[in-house]
């Protein structure tokens, strides 16, 4: 990212980092910082924003920024371990450096919305790019009229942020509602799938944004439910992801139908994004 | 100006020291190369096989160097001139239309910079391919978009037009050799070009196209037309259009550079996520995007269709997959 | 070639319920081009032919078609395909059942002796090519070109693809339903383009190869067309480990083709559709056929020609020939 050449990316070290999950597909929290002073001070994301992340040798991802940019002056990145490079990345340690360039594509309207009631509904790894609205929120609780959080995983050990969960459920100006699909010893909150979860708490619409993001089949049944209840689509906000090279509009793989995700998106309203006819392919 | 023929073994020996490219029989089929050798420049040909974009969206290039363990990263030095003689204004035009993608918001410093030390040396069309169809989409067998001069054969000699302060330089630097054009000359270009224009038999009727595609989404025509592809690039890497690539590191011992190369949509991996997911599964979505991006998303995003009508899809589909066919298709449906 | 026949023949046989549809060749969009046709129902058997631009393999759609996860409770189109298909392709038809790439019952083969096939850019080299479309006819010895109003003979060898002159089996070899009669075999051209390059020394043959190969700007068509390139997991497309590097250069593109030529040792079945799709003109033919040269000459194998064959790379006879090891 140097003035003329985009694709360059900065070094960042790693501060801390920790496993959200277990299992083949688990999921680690980099929290990173950049390590030239002025990169540090001049970068500014917003919430719903994505950075190319990367191993020199191994290659770059594109991964949501999952802290809000009111948290201070450090990264937040959480990776599943999948293919070539998210194994690359899981393999490093606090005091290891990995490459960011960014940050990329547009942002939840965050500032629209104030005033507004905020309802985040997330599955999975779907809570990443979700979390930096929740934390946006919650540091300018007064500017919004409400918090809400749906959040569900397969099991308790597949649920991520599960700490800030326990420390959010004590506060008395927000709610959240977690669920896992299957019942299991020791849970003591919901059992059964998000969408279910999101009728039977039967959320008003007034004054409300929903934002969701998760496996596509939940995204399908939250969209289908937040109709149900009333939703109109422009109070409805999803982001995407597909395949990317490039990060910056170029690589050609990204586009659902039109729109390419990592310029245009990756968040998109669901009044535009029902017309784009490969947004949910 | 005007440069007669005899003349021309004089004016290529010029530009020879100057990096110069010219189309070049390689194998059976012609190509972009350097030139060592005046003779080697043939202009007896339609369409180079591949198109000249690669000389500044090579096939594969560094983005830069790295070591393992080291945060050092250095870009390849792009300062090397060079002339490209002969360029068709199909392809041309193609430059002038990809360069809108790599300067769409954040300016690509590779293509832009390769790009800005080419002069284009075109070559009007005295006798287009019997696949070729650009004045359908905007071009012309005499089109100058995107050249920096463009030389027109007359029979015995070429009238010569700069295009672009490029194009002037390059006159002023073979004076010597040219001679003023008068007013025969450019009634003897006008007729010729009239007629070369008159010989493209191959038509596509764009209008209403991309405004229209998306909404043929799930017509069947897609099934149809996509039947028989077999999935390989050659349309999309003979495309002189076609800009999409792929990055990948690539490390020998502690030595490693990232580079970017050609990708293709026809590609089955193109979009496949690692989860298994893909977003295009079979070559129906594939061919449907190779299309709408080409005559709707492009347009709707930088207002020119992604297609100039050069023809080499069609010629060199194994097995006759044809875009004007196609298109003719589209616009059936649509009526 | 009967068309009356080969129609009469395919609507009997798209009409049938187990049957999903047949591939054959349709009239092209110009010039005297051919195009695959996939005929679903007896009303499009008119669009079907076979004429002397019938070059293409179609056995390599039978390994072709896309498997997309199924909606829930939606069962596998079990249906057979039926396929036209000349002595070279019956081959590739044969080869994969030796592969269990496909079943017996999963296929019809509607064979279609072959006189020979033309070389379209030759055609187009020596004749000329139009934007009308034109046709182009078999007349016993040679071919006829009809093109407008005009009817142009054409002497078979000037046109003549490659693949047949060196063709030993221009018969089908496997077939459920013979259109017209088998014709009668010519003898095979020498080789010249494989002798020319085992005369060269291993240098020479380096040198030769490395000027093809840098032209190749790995479209894959050649996989892609090949009847019997058919990995679900081809090695060019894994990232990790990535086997051969994406980057084109000399080094990574011959890696690919080589890798290509040994893993159709023993079974290429020398249609010749890898040279022909070729958009750089690398006669990778050559490379095909010298490995089925080898195997023939030395291990007397020739894929391919029987169903009931053990495949050639997977069989071993204690008196196999093995002077190559060092």
């Amino acid at each position: 990212m140097t003035a003329d050449n985009p694709y360059i990316p900065y070094f960042a070290t790693i501060e801390d980092s920790w496993f959200e999950t277990g299992g083949d597909r688990c999921i680690k929290t980099f929290k990173v910082v950049f390590d030239d002073p002025a990169v540090r001070d001049s970068w500014n994301h917003k919430p719903g924003q994505c950075a190319m992340i990367g191993v020199l040798g191994e290659g770059e991802s594109m991964i949501s920024i999952s802290c809000s940019p009111t948290e201070g002056k450090f990264l937040r990145f959480s990776v599943m371990k999948m293919g070539k490079v998210t194994q690359a990345l899981h393999k490093l340690e606090a005091g290891d450096k990995m490459t960011v360039r960014g940050p990329y594509g547009n942002s939840f309207p965050v500032d629209d919305w104030q005033g507004k009631k905020i309802l985040t509904i997330g599955g999975g790894i779907g809570q990443a790019p979700l979390r930096p609205i929740v934390e946006f929120v919650k540091s300018n609780r007064e500017k919004y009229a409400g918090l809400t959080m749906i959040y569900g995983a397969r099991s308790a050990g597949d649920l991520c942020f599960k700490g800030e969960f326990d420390q959010m459920s004590k506060r008395d100006d927000l709610s959240c509602h977690l669920t896992i699909d299957i019942e299991e010893e020791g849970w003591d909150h919901n059992v059964g799938f998000v969408p279910q979860m999101l009728l039977d708490l039967n959320p008003s619409p007034e004054n409300t944004i929903a934002v969701t993001c998760g496996p596509p089949i939940m995204i399908r049944f939250v969209l289908e439910n937040l109709k149900k209840l009333g939703f109109s689509d422009e109070q409805v906000y999803t982001t995407l992801e597909n395949r990317m090279k490039c990060g910056i509009g170029k690589c050609g793989r990204c586009n659902a139908g039109c729109m390419y995700v990592c310029k245009d998106g990756p968040v998109f309203s669901y009044s535009v994004l029902k017309d784009i006819p490969e947004a949910f392919a | 100006m005007l440069l007669n023929k005899e003349k021309w073994p004089e004016f290529v020996e010029k530009l020879i020291g100057k990096n110069l490219w010219a189309p070049k029989l390689e194998g059976e089929a012609m190509r972009f190369a350097l030139v060592a050798e005046g003779e080697e420049v043939s202009l007896e040909y339609g369409n180079t096989r591949v198109p000249p974009k690669g000389t500044a969206f090579p096939q594969t290039e560094t983005m830069y160097r790295f070591q393992l363990g080291n945060t050092d990263m250095q870009e390849p030095k792009l300062e090397e001139e060079r002339i490209l003689l002969g360029v068709r204004p199909c392809d041309a035009r193609a430059m002038a239309i990809i360069e809108k993608l790599f300067r769409w918001d954040y300016d690509d410093p590779y293509f832009l910079k390769r790009r800005e030390m080419l002069t284009l040396v075109g070559l009007a069309c005295n006798d287009p391919g019997l696949n070729c169809f650009c004045p359908s989409v905007g071009g012309a067998p005499d089109s100058a978009e995107g050249l920096d001069l463009l030389m027109y054969d007359l029979g015995d000699s070429f009238l010569m037009e700069s295009v672009t302060t490029k194009g002037e330089a390059l006159l002023a630097e073979t004076k010597e050799l040219l001679t003023d054009s008068d007013a025969d000359a450019v009634k003897t270009k006008e007729k010729l070009f009239a007629d070369a224009g008159a010989k493209i038999k191959r038509t596509v009727d764009h209008i209403g196209i991309p405004e229209g595609l998306p909404g043929l989404w799930e017509d069947p025509l897609w099934r149809r037309v996509s039947a028989s592809c077999i999935g390989c690039a050659t349309c999309t890497y003979l495309c002189p259009t076609c800009h999409c690539f792929d990055i990948q590191d690539e490390v020998e011992g502690f030595e490693a550079r990232r580079c970017r190369m050609w990708d293709s949509c026809m590609f089955e991996e193109y979009t496949l996520h690692t989860s298994g997911h893909n977003t295009r599964p079979t070559r129906r979505e594939r061919t449907r995007n190779r299309i709408n991006h080409k005559y709707s998303y492009y347009v709707d995003k930088f207002d020119v269709i992604a297609c100039v009508g050069c023809g080499r899809c069609i010629n060199l589909c194994p097995v006759n997959i044809d875009i004007v066919e196609i298109l003719r298709q589209v616009k059936e449906e649509l009526q | 070639m009967d068309l009356e026949q080969l129609r009469k023949t395919a609507a009997e046989v798209v009409a049938r319920d187990d049957v999903k549809y047949l591939i054959g060749w349709k009239k092209g969009s110009y010039g005297s081009r051919v195009a695959p046709a996939f005929v679903e129902d007896a009303a499009s058997v008119i669009e079907l032919i076979f004429s002397p631009s019938c070059t293409a393999n179609l056995a390599t759609y039978l390994t072709l078609v896309e498997k997309t996860p199924l909606p829930r409770g939606q069962e596998t189109d079990k249906r057979k395909v039926a396929l036209m298909a000349k002595g070279c392709d019956s081959r590739a038809v044969v080869q994969l059942l030796v592969e269990k790439g496909i079943h017996r019952e999963d296929v019809i083969v509607i064979g279609c002796p072959c006189p020979g096939m033309i070389d379209q850019s030759l055609l187009a080299g020596k004749y000329g090519d139009t934007e009308e479309r034109s046709e182009v006819r078999w007349n016993g010895k040679d071919f006829t070109l009809v093109r407008g109003g005009d009817e142009i003979e054409i002497p078979r060898n000037d046109v003549l693809a490659e693949k047949c002159r060196l063709c030993r089996h221009p018969n089908p070899v496997i077939s459920d339903y013979l259109i017209g009669e088998a014709v009668k075999e010519w003898d095979p051209a020498e080789d010249s383009g494989v002798g020319e390059l085992e005369a060269k020394d291993v240098d020479g043959r380096g040198d030769y190869w490395e000027g093809q190969f840098s032209r190749c700007v790995r479209c894959y068509s050649c996989r892609n067309v090949c009847p019997l390139c058919y990995c679900q997991d081809c090695i060019l497309d894994r990232l990790n480990p990535t086997w051969i590097n994406r980057a084109v250069n000399f080094s990574e593109n011959t890696a690919f083709n080589i890798s290509r030529a040994f893993h159709l040792a023993g079974r290429c079945i020398e249609c010749g559709e890898c040279e022909r799709v070729c958009p750089a003109n690398i006669p990778l033919g050559k490379i095909n056929r010298k490995m089925a040269r080898e195997v023939r000459e030395k291990y007397g194998f020739e894929p391919g020609l029987d169903p009931d064959a053990e495949p050639f790379q997977a069989s071993f006879k204690p008196d196999d020939p093995e002077d190559f090891i060092l």
